[in-house]
């Protein structure tokens, strides 16, 4: 810490520079510690004699402000300062690059002509687009039909194993039950209770009249005979119906009513479900035309789940028919199920064609 | 002294300038102390040193617009217009003034030399003293008082303002020796 003295001498010095710029410390000033510190001060002190005026830095700075507007109002007459980005001038302290702005146009422009290009090509390519899009929208479902009231289906057959065909003739009525099988060859002429002999089926079934009774789908009209079939009834199958099926029905098939064709959901009968289905193609003169509309087709699923006797039910034609018979046919499903059973079922099935 | 931390940010600050006369107020907090220590210098009077450089300022700013940089500080430029402003003043042509702003030139041949790089940093460096110490430096060296004077505006005693003097000057060459060695 330095003495009074030291603060005395060094304002008295001090005084000495400020009165007189050229005075210089004298040399033996700077003898000892001391005076070499007094003599750094005095070299501060000589430098300080010529600092500004306390304020002059702020007033200059706001003189400066004040003008600057008036200096730098009058704008470039180019367009460069107006948008100085495009330009490559760029904002303030940060230039930017003539290629970025025309990088970006490149890119906007590309973008531009790529959106118009691919409505030109929607636009000259919309009818393959349509179909695309109809093999998407294709009713691939099978007509599921509304179950049946009766029982249908069925089917029966008999015969007391004679070496003859079952002739033909008229079946005897039906009935929900059976009591008497028909026979076309009575071997018991004289039974102790006598029943009319019926088939197990709806009552109310009409079947083409014969003046003697037989199978009415047997292919021979005599001799008579009950059939090679065994338990009674007419015909080659077995169990006092008529027929070449099981039971007290007529026809082929089994568990009586009416039997030969194939079955029909309901009743017992689950609907098939669609395996594979391939979509159908739209028909050139169809797409031109841009014809719309649906066909129906009636169709066996067999109990192996493949297609077969297909019948359009409802045309559309233009080619349409077939294009849908065509895929359909190709169709595969898992087979209806009756009893635990695989069985040929009959649905329809509608196929629609539409253009979007 | 608020040093140009680089050439490309001095570069950066003069174009800005250049587009924003808003923002010459950075090229002018930056060489202010170089340019007055310049000037006062060569014509070794306050009033005529401020004049001057108030003159180089509006010059400068007027002008900033033509200013193209070749890579040599912007004080550089300054320095040519201070002594075109001296030479004027002076009514007479100097070498310098006859060169005119000519951008090769040196600045040892316009007369910078390192004196006026420790006094320009002496300058800023007593804005960053303590209020009382400024005030003491500001009137004993700027306005001439003496000790008495300024013991009674700030009603204290003679001993406690050659103490802050003392103190003042203490400072100033601790920063110095650390900053200019």
């Amino acid at each position: 810490m330095a003495s009074t003295s030291f603060y005395d001498q060094l304002d008295e010095k001090i005084s000495k520079v400020i009165a007189d710029p050229k005075w210089q410390p004298a040399d033996s000033d700077g003898t000892n510690e001391t005076d070499a510190s007094m003599r750094e001060l005095l070299a501060v002190a000589s430098d300080l004699r010529m600092m500004p005026s306390a304020g002059f830095k702020t007033k200059l700075m706001a003189d400066l402000v004040g003008t600057a507007a008036p200096q730098f109002v009058a704008p470039p007459e180019s367009e460069e300062s107006i948008l100085p980005t495009l330009c490559g001038e760029g904002y303030d302290a940060y230039p930017v690059h003539r290629y970025s702005f025309a990088a970006s146009v490149v890119l906007h422009g590309a973008t531009l002509a790529l959106m118009v290009w691919s409505g030109m090509w929607v636009a000259h390519n919309q009818r393959e687009i349509k179909q695309q899009v109809v093999a998407l929208v294709t009713d691939v479902s099978p007509y599921v039909l509304p179950p049946a009231k009766d029982q249908a289906g069925g089917g029966g057959g008999g015969g007391d194993r004679d070496k003859l065909a079952a002739s033909r003739g008229a079946a005897p009525k039906f009935a929900h039950e059976q009591i008497t099988p028909p026979a076309v060859v009575l071997r018991n002429d004289h039974p102790q209770l006598a029943v009319e002999p019926t088939v197990v089926g709806p009552p109310d079934i009409k079947l083409p009249s014969f003046p003697t009774t037989g199978d009415p789908m047997a292919k021979v009209f005599g001799p008579p005979s009950n059939g090679t079939g065994s338990n009674g009834g007419i015909g080659s199958g077995s169990g006092g119906g008529i027929g070449s099926g099981g039971g007290p029905g007529v026809g082929p098939g089994y568990g009586g009513g009416i039997g030969g064709g194939v079955y029909r959901v309901g009743g017992g009968v689950s609907a098939p479900r669609v395996l594979y289905s391939p979509d159908p193609e739209y028909s050139d003169e169809a797409r031109k035309a841009k014809y719309q509309g649906s066909v129906v087709l009636w169709i066996v699923v067999g109990s192996d789940g493949r297609v077969r006797d297909i019948r359009v039910q409802r045309t559309l034609g233009l080619g349409l028919d077939e294009k849908a018979i065509e895929a359909v046919r190709k169709w595969k499903f898992e087979p209806a199920m009756k009893n635990g059973q695989p069985v040929a079922v009959q649905v329809n099935v509608e196929v629609n064609f539409r253009l979007y | 002294m608020k040093a140009v931390e680089s050439a490309t940010d001095e570069r950066l600050a003069v174009e800005a300038a250049q587009r924003d006369p808003s923002r010459f107020a950075e090229l002018y907090e930056n060489n202010f102390e170089r340019v007055y220590a310049y000037i006062a210098r060569r014509v070794g009077n306050r009033e005529e040193a401020q004049d001057l450089t108030a003159e180089v300022f509006h010059h400068a700013l007027a002008n900033i617009g033509r200013y193209e940089w070749r890579g040599v500080p912007f004080v550089g430029w300054l320095y040519r217009i201070a002594a075109h402003a001296i030479a004027d003043r002076w009514h007479r042509v100097v070498r310098e003034g006859q060169r005119g702003e000519d951008e090769s030139a040196t600045l040892e041949e316009i007369g910078v030399d390192d004196e006026i790089e420790r006094r320009a940093m002496l300058f800023q460096l007593v804005d960053s003293l303590p209020p009382d110490q400024r005030l003491v430096i500001t009137r004993r060296f700027v306005d001439q008082r003496s000790i008495r004077e300024i013991a009674a505006e700030l009603r204290r005693s003679e001993g406690a303002v050659k103490q802050l003097q003392f103190r003042a000057l203490h400072t100033l060459r601790a920063h110095m020796r650390s900053r200019h060695g």
